[in-house]
């Protein structure tokens, strides 16, 4: 069966798919479930034959490209799925089949509220936009379906327009986007420029041909354009407002798998088409890795939005992700090529794991928000006696991210501090010490992404309900739960069986230009993996039996030694008083302290309010009120000033404005006049 | 069990009180009584002569006696004042929460059946009316010495008790 599909079949069947349940769903819009179920249902099926299409390529070599020529070869539109894209494919389809079944059942609490047909156009077109920004393979046809992914994501965040504070996510979202936008139009531009052709693979062929000063500006703005999209700092501030406003399952979407869409342009470009030539590149990168990874988790430290929160963690992993691929490039550029290809595959590997379980914590959000109706974790408290299951998936995805074994973040981790521990060998001192940062920023995210997930998890779900919403919560619906299952269970087997992915992922690393003939970089027997300059080895299914042997034992142990013990089960002691939800450990004076130390990089604010009964004699206060919070460092140091900068420029600009229509006429005379010089 | 309201152990000085407790605490403790001191309205009184029994001069903590901040962690419950309404639901929550085996004693006239409150209609006259008491000092207050005295006495009876049980 699988054999008669071919891979370039599957992948045309899945954009087709989609187009029918954009259409389609609109066709439906009157009728609320069936919108609901043709959005979804066809998105399903979409990413079954992406997910298809994606496995022939990477497993059995079914690369294929499909070109429509126009008579403006710039035009054409050029389709090339390669190894590298199909790994995308396959990470776009994985999480875009669970989010679509997760949809089903997410969406419901949208009924005689909002227009479900418009949300289902615009959830199949987002899709369209993605699985054509990972196969494009023109520059023009890719700034098209680029904007595609954007507009459709835009109207996705504003789509619960009801709510002001979205619409308002929404725009800042679109403009950042476009700003990247025309960045991204710039590299193009200037690459057109220097190789006279839009199409990836002519560009790559005629990359010689331009200066440096060309490469290094295309790299710049590149950077600038794609790393928007990613969400790297400082260009970041769009995301913690625009993912938290998306309804669930699309921001499972977007912060798993749509900013990866700028980390497929990072590898393509620099990587295959520029081939990293510059050491400053690579250390660029690494830097910006470190500094997202670090200030991410911070940041996410201090969130009370339980969306925020995981959309802050979501910079925190492409800053990882941006250390494996910085590394990655610094190596390339001192012509290490094994180990580019090892710090490539880490890269690569820890994009699929954040899509999964970032997915996975986006959803266990949704659920606790579909019951509470709040995204503020300090009106939880208490949930898992109400939702069990949905607190098991959070907690198997916030041990997932934690970077803690058996989880599949703990591999990928582990592969980025190989990949970094090799750079620390590189004599260069400049260089070393850069790989040594990278390396003690890494360790620190890991913990304190730990130590934000105890706060996420214990104050969602532990101790008391804080509020009488929590009270009433159920258990989350069946799509909801099977798709927060199969993650959570994506996320244990791709812990486990990580030897045999890191293959699959060698296979596509292998597929780029230039690293067709690296092999040996490390060897999988029985899914142990080793390196094979034989510096570090693991074995993660070992790992796993350890673990469990371990619980069992304590478990067991604990289980005999108590079996004579009488258990009473009474109330905690409260020293006579009443237990209150008020005396719990709130995510606020849990963070505090952690913030306190970093208070050069949070700049927390604290506004102490004091009402008192009589103004004049200071005595006795009527109330008292404390608000904590940090200072918007970008917003007011960067986007403001800049903001003033622009406007004041407008405002210059306004003065060649008159409105009368003989100086218009003017004006073209002079820029003919000028024109006419500058030619002859 | 109560003690009878004449037992007095004059004659002996506080250090051989001590040390026969010390044995005993050794016996029947592993070498630690942690007291947990109920407070259910009582006048003060009984809290001095508790109080007074942790100061230099007693220094019960070289016995091996100790007071205790948690029922969680208590042998012993020593419970004074004669158990006013607001204190009811305190007292019963802490005898639930000490764990059991545990002990119960009612120190002070007050506790043991009003005391002077006796027929207020604030209190509850007695902490055997709430919860079930095992021992009761009598005094208005104890001194520290009769109570060390009494301490004596009751663990004297637990220890035949428990020599009886294994018989």
């Amino acid at each position: 069966m699988l054999n008669l599909i071919s891979a370039q079949f599957s992948f045309f069947l899945a954009l087709l798919l989609l187009a029918i349940g954009a259409v389609g769903s609109l066709t439906f819009a009157k009728k609320d479930w069936l919108a609901n179920l043709w959005g979804n249902g066809l998105a399903i099926l979409a990413s079954v034959s992406g997910l298809v299409a994606a496995v022939k390529v990477l497993i059995f070599n079914e690369a294929f490209t499909y070109t429509i020529n126009s008579t403006f070869s710039n035009l054409s539109l050029s389709l090339a799925v390669d190894k590298l894209s199909a790994f995308f494919v396959l990470i776009i389809s994985l999480v875009a089949f669970l989010s679509s079944i997760y949809g089903i059942g997410y969406v419901k609490h949208f009924y005689n509220k909002y227009n479900l047909g418009v949300l289902g156009f615009f959830y199949n077109i987002f899709l369209v936009g993605m699985l054509f920004v990972v196969s494009a393979h023109n520059g023009f046809f890719f700034l098209i379906v680029w904007e595609i992914m954007s507009l459709a994501s835009y109207f996705l965040v504003i789509f619960e327009n009801k709510e002001n504070n979205n619409i308002k996510a929404g725009s800042l979202y679109l403009v950042m986007t476009h700003v990247g936008t025309a960045f991204i139009m710039l590299a193009f531009l200037l690459l057109y420029r220097a190789t006279g052709s839009l199409d990836f693979s002519v560009i790559k062929a005629n990359i010689g041909n331009a200066s440096l000063l060309i490469k290094n500006l295309v790299f710049i703005f590149a950077l600038i354009g794609f790393g928007t999209k990613a969400g790297i700092i400082p260009f970041h501030i769009w995301l913690p407002s625009a993912h938290p406003a998306a309804p669930t399952h699309v921001s499972a979407l977007m912060s798993g798998v749509m900013i990866k869409t700028g980390i497929y342009m990072f590898i393509r470009l620099f990587v295959e088409i520029l081939s990293g030539t510059e050491l400053w590149w690579g250390a660029t990168i690494l830097i910006i890795g470190i500094i997202s990874s670090l200030l991410g988790v911070l940041y996410a430290l201090t969130e009370h939005d339980i969306k925020r929160l995981l959309a802050y963690h979501s910079i925190e992993n492409i800053g990882i992700i941006l250390l494996g691929l910085g590394s990655a490039m610094i190596f390339l550029s001192l012509n290490l090529k094994t180990l580019a290809a090892l710090s490539l595959v880490a890269a690569l590997f820890h994009t699929l794991n954040h899509a999964t379980f970032k997915a996975l914590l986006f959803m266990g959000a949704g659920s606790v928000i579909s019951q509470t109706h709040t995204r503020n974790i300090e009106e939880y408290g208490g949930l898992i006696k109400f939702m069990p299951q949905t607190a098991l998936y959070f907690l198997i995805g916030s041990l997932a991210i934690s970077a803690l074994p058996p989880f599949n973040g703990f591999f990928s981790e582990w592969l980025t501090f190989q990949t970094i521990f090799s750079g620390i060998q590189i004599p260069d001192i400049l260089t070393k010490s850069m790989f040594i940062l990278a390396a003690g920023s890494l360790a620190f995210t890991g913990g304190l992404a730990a130590a934000c997930f105890v706060k996420a998890f214990g104050v969602t779900f532990l101790a008391r309900p804080r509020s009488v919403a929590v009270l009433q919560a159920r258990e989350s619906g069946f799509f909801m739960r099977f798709s927060m299952a199969a993650l959570a269970l994506a996320t244990l087997i791709l812990g486990i069986f990580a030897g045999s992915v890191s293959k699959i992922i060698l296979g596509a690393v292998n597929n780029l230009t230039g690293f067709q003939r690296v092999s040996g970089i490390f060897f999988t027997q029985k899914q142990t993996f080793e390196l094979s300059n034989g510096f570090a080895a693991i074995s993660t299914p070992m790992i796993f039996v350890i673990l469990s042997v371990v619980l069992l034992l304590i478990y067991g142990i604990v289980k005999i030694l108590t079996s004579k013990r009488k258990v009473k089960i009474g109330r905690t002691w409260d020293c006579g008083t009443k237990l209150e939800p008020q005396m719990e450990i709130t995510a606020t004076s849990f963070a505090r302290s952690i913030v306190i130390i970093f208070k050069g990089a949070l700049k927390p604010s604290k506004q102490l309010e004091i009402e008192y009964r009589d103004a004049d004699m200071r005595y006795f206060p009527k109330s008292r009120n404390v608000e904590l919070g940090i200072v918007d460092v970008y917003r007011f140091y960067f986007y403001q000033p800049l903001r003033d900068l622009m406007i004041r420029l407008s405002g210059y600009a306004k003065n060649v404005q008159i409105g009368i229509l003989n100086v218009y006429i003017a004006y073209i005379f002079l820029i003919l006049l000028i024109l006419l010089f500058v030619q002859s | 069990m109560v003690m009878p309201v004449n037992f007095l152990c004059n004659e002996e000085k506080i250090e051989i009180i001590g040390g026969k407790l010390q044995k005993k605490i050794q016996r029947l403790f592993n070498g630690s009584l942690a007291i947990r001191e109920v407070d259910t309205g009582s006048t003060n009184s009984c809290e001095h002569e508790l109080t007074a029994l942790s100061n230099p001069y007693y220094d019960v903590e070289r016995f091996g006696i100790s007071f205790v901040a948690s029922p969680r962690h208590a042998d012993m419950l020593m419970v004074t004042g004669p158990v006013t309404r607001n204190m009811r639901e305190a007292l019963i929550k802490t005898y639930e929460a000490t764990p059991d085996p545990k002990i119960v004693v009612a120190v002070g006239n007050d506790a043991i059946n009003g005391g002077i409150f006796r027929g207020s209609y604030a209190v509850l006259d007695g902490v055997d009316k709430i919860i079930p008491v095992d021992f009761q000092i009598p005094g208005d207050p104890p001194s520290p010495k009769t109570i060390l005295c009494h301490l004596l006495k009751i663990l004297v009876v637990i220890e035949e008790k428990d020599h009886g049980e294994n018989k």
